[in-house]
């Protein structure tokens, strides 16, 4: 069969499919980092099965009644949604913006971690954890401040109606922006590694003996998908208005409380099961293990979870224009 | 439903909240029509073309493009239309290069085919010396050259363009319709604007929308007859001036003629219309079975008169599209509180909107659209 109808039959499977799709893309990508799972699989075995099941209802709709081929001509999703990615991120680098944000935000981190409660040299050891204690907080606001634009900017001027009205997915729009976003913001995520660099390695710069760099790649993987997660909920946000300053607002707000919720004092204030329930949700305590160079995997879980969750809701809500 | 029909809608109705911008609207459009969708602002023409383009879903009634449905087969729908929205909103940041590719990669066109079909697009549009530039820095007019070559870059069947023409120099304009002649022939377009001229030239079949409802759906010269009304212009000689060529009477009063005029049989109303001190014009509306214009000749000869100007002018475009959705203009100018009772007075003016609409040859017509042009 031709590969036109066989994108015809993933076209209508996906529609009662499109959440199924969603997380699985979403999962793939962030299973990259981690182990594969079973789930995968299984995804793959639903899509073959519906497939098979959707061929003989898709084919008479193939030929318009004019008797001639119905055109279907777009890429396949993965490819979709990287196009859409790269021109997400292509925008993000032709602003100058971006490069000045960065830039500021690695001085500013540096400075920050480097200072933060009587400086690097109080601890007197060759660590990079009190980092991971210090960043989370000013990298929800750099997320805030990268997602902001995301779908705010496209509705207010207009371009999101020119994108959807191509042969485009609700869900590959969704998912193109969240990783355009997620790429910028891991790649300030790891430029922080030139903090380890410039002060472990040999000479020209300085050596404070040997780093035990394990730890550090996994804060920066529990980084990653904080980023993945606070990213997530960006996009969301930005999907609901096409004010970019609420949007960032917003995302910051939801963010800071996210994590501020976990604190220890907080938590302690409420002390049992309210404490408990609430440290659960907490970016601050999920991410915790990850700052000690711990792989938790219910943390990965609820990172995971809050990202497929962000992405959800802004899927419904740029699918709700059309009812509105 | 005929196998030729590229675009079809029937019975489609969007409300927001109470308000109702589109009401029941039905029409189709075969292959290898250039249709002209006129409507006032705020008539649902915008509407009506997102619906179709499966960018908002209607509150009621279905909506096919090439047979398939625009909220079923939505990705087909899509990937066989090219459009163009209002004020071609784009990403700003990109060159005019980049943008194109990313719409072909989008459609899926592979770099060798794209390279074919952009050279060819960027001749049609006039975009060479615009490829490198940032969208950013261009004219609100080669900004809309650029959305039409977005629109062109898939050779889509069906093109659906949302007043693309709204922000083009005369010059542009021109040349853009010739081409919509040329890509016509083979193709399917819905364009929608307010200038009737464009459509005059370039489509032979009109829908005009009023208030969300269609009011005329037909080829050009049947919606101009709608009104069933002939003008004719007349100007007479006031004073000699420089001519030397004088009438054999006296020179006329202006009262003088307008009286004769009136006098001549299938002559309905006579009106002057401005001119300088040497001559007098009048518009003259007539009986569309008639043509008086003979007789017009013999009364200006038999008084001695010079005649200078005399047309028959049919009914314009412009005309029926001012009576048929005049209701639209009178209505956003009615003074004093809206609010109240609003549903009540809205079902009084469509049944007035009806009545404008379907009994045209009804004496209130004229009058109606006379009030308009004052």
């Amino acid at each position: 069969m031709s590969s036109e109808t066989r994108d015809q039959a993933l076209e209508k499977d996906s529609k009662k499919k499109l959440l199924a799709a969603e997380e699985a893309a979403e999962k793939n990508r962030a299973d990259r980092d981690s182990s594969r799972d079973t789930e995968d699989e299984e995804d793959e075995e639903d899509e073959e099965e519906s497939n098979g099941s959707s061929k003989s209802t898709s084919a008479d709709s193939v030929t318009t009644p004019a008797g001639e081929k119905a055109i279907l001509n777009r890429p396949s999703s993965a490819r979709m949604i990287w196009t859409l990615t790269k021109r997400e991120i292509s925008a993000y680098m032709s602003s100058a913006i971006t490069y000045i944000v960065i830039a500021v935000t690695m001085v500013v981190f540096g400075l920050y971690f480097f200072f933060y409660k009587g400086g690097f040299w109080q601890v007197d050891r060759a660590t990079m954890a009190r980092m991971f204690d210090t960043i989370p907080p000013a990298l929800c606001l750099l997320i805030a401040l990268f997602t902001m634009r995301s779908l705010s900017d496209e509705k207010r001027v207009g371009t999101i109606e020119l994108l959807i009205t191509m042969p485009v997915k609700d869900s590959e729009v969704i998912l193109g922006k969240f990783f355009g976003s997620l790429a910028v913001v891991t790649l300030a995520v790891f430029l922080l590694a030139a903090y380890p660099l410039v002060m472990f390695t040999r000479a020209p710069f300085w050596h404070l003996g040997e780093l035990d760099w394990s730890p550090f790649w996994v804060g920066i993987l529990g980084l990653f998908l904080l980023s993945a997660a606070g990213t997530a909920i960006g996009v969301m946000w930005s999907s609901f208005t096409e004010s970019q300053i609420l949007s960032f607002f917003a995302t910051a707000l939801t963010l800071i409380a996210l994590y501020a919720v976990g604190s220890v004092t907080i938590v302690e204030f409420l002390q049992g099961w309210p404490g408990d329930a609430i440290s659960f949700i907490s970016l601050q305590s999920r991410f915790e293990p990850f700052s000690r160079g711990l792989l938790d995997s219910r943390a990965i879980i609820y990172f995971l979870s809050l990202t497929t969750l962000g992405l959800v809701v802004a899927f419904r809500s740029l699918e709700s224009r059309k009812w509105s | 439903m005929s196998t030729d029909v590229m675009i079809y809608a029937n019975g489609l109705t969007k409300r927001y909240g109470s308000f109702r911008a589109l009401d029941d609207v039905s029409f189709e459009v075969r292959r290898g029509e250039v249709v002209g969708f006129l409507g006032p602002n705020g008539a649902g023409k915008s509407t009506t073309m997102r619906i179709l383009t499966c960018f908002i879903a209607p509150t009621s009634g279905t909506a096919k493009v090439r047979g398939q449905d625009v909220f079923d087969d939505t990705l087909a729908v899509r990937s066989s239309l090219g459009y163009l929205p209002q004020r071609a909103p784009l990403y700003l940041e990109m060159t005019v290069y980049e943008y194109l590719r990313f719409a072909a990669q989008v459609r899926n066109i592979d770099s060798s085919t794209f390279k074919k079909r952009a050279r060819n697009v960027v001749e049609v549009c006039g975009l060479a010396q615009s490829l490198s530039k940032e969208i950013r820095q261009l004219s609100h007019g080669y900004r809309q050259r650029v959305g039409l070559a977005q629109a062109l870059i898939h050779d889509p069947p069906i093109l659906i363009l949302d007043e693309p023409t709204s922000d083009l120099d005369p010059n542009e304009k021109a040349e853009f319709l010739n081409y919509l002649k040329q890509i016509g022939k083979d193709r399917t377009v819905l364009l929608s604007t307010h200038n009737l001229k464009e459509v005059e030239s370039a489509c032979a079949r009109a829908i005009i929308v009023s208030r969300g409802r269609v009011v005329a759906d037909g080829a050009l010269d049947e919606i101009r007859a709608k009104s069933g009304r002939v003008r004719y212009i007349v100007s007479v000689q006031e004073s000699v001036g420089t001519s030397p060529y004088r009438g054999s009477g006296p020179l006329p009063k202006q009262s003088e003629v307008e009286a004769a005029l009136g006098r001549l049989p299938g002559v309905k109303k006579v009106a002057e219309l401005p001119t300088d001190e040497r001559a007098h014009a009048y518009a003259i509306d007539g009986d569309d079975g008639q043509d008086i214009r003979a007789d017009i000749f013999r009364l200006v000869a038999d008084k001695g008169w010079v005649m200078l100007e005399l047309h028959r002018d049919t009914q314009t475009l412009e005309d029926v599209f001012r009576q048929l959705t005049i209701g639209d203009e009178r209505r956003n100018r009615q003074l004093g509180p809206v609010t109240e009772s609003q549903s009540a007075s809205d079902d009084e003016d469509e049944d007035e909107d009806e009545d404008e609409s379907d009994d045209d040859d009804s004496d209130e017509e004229p009058a109606a659209a006379k009030r308009g042009k004052r």
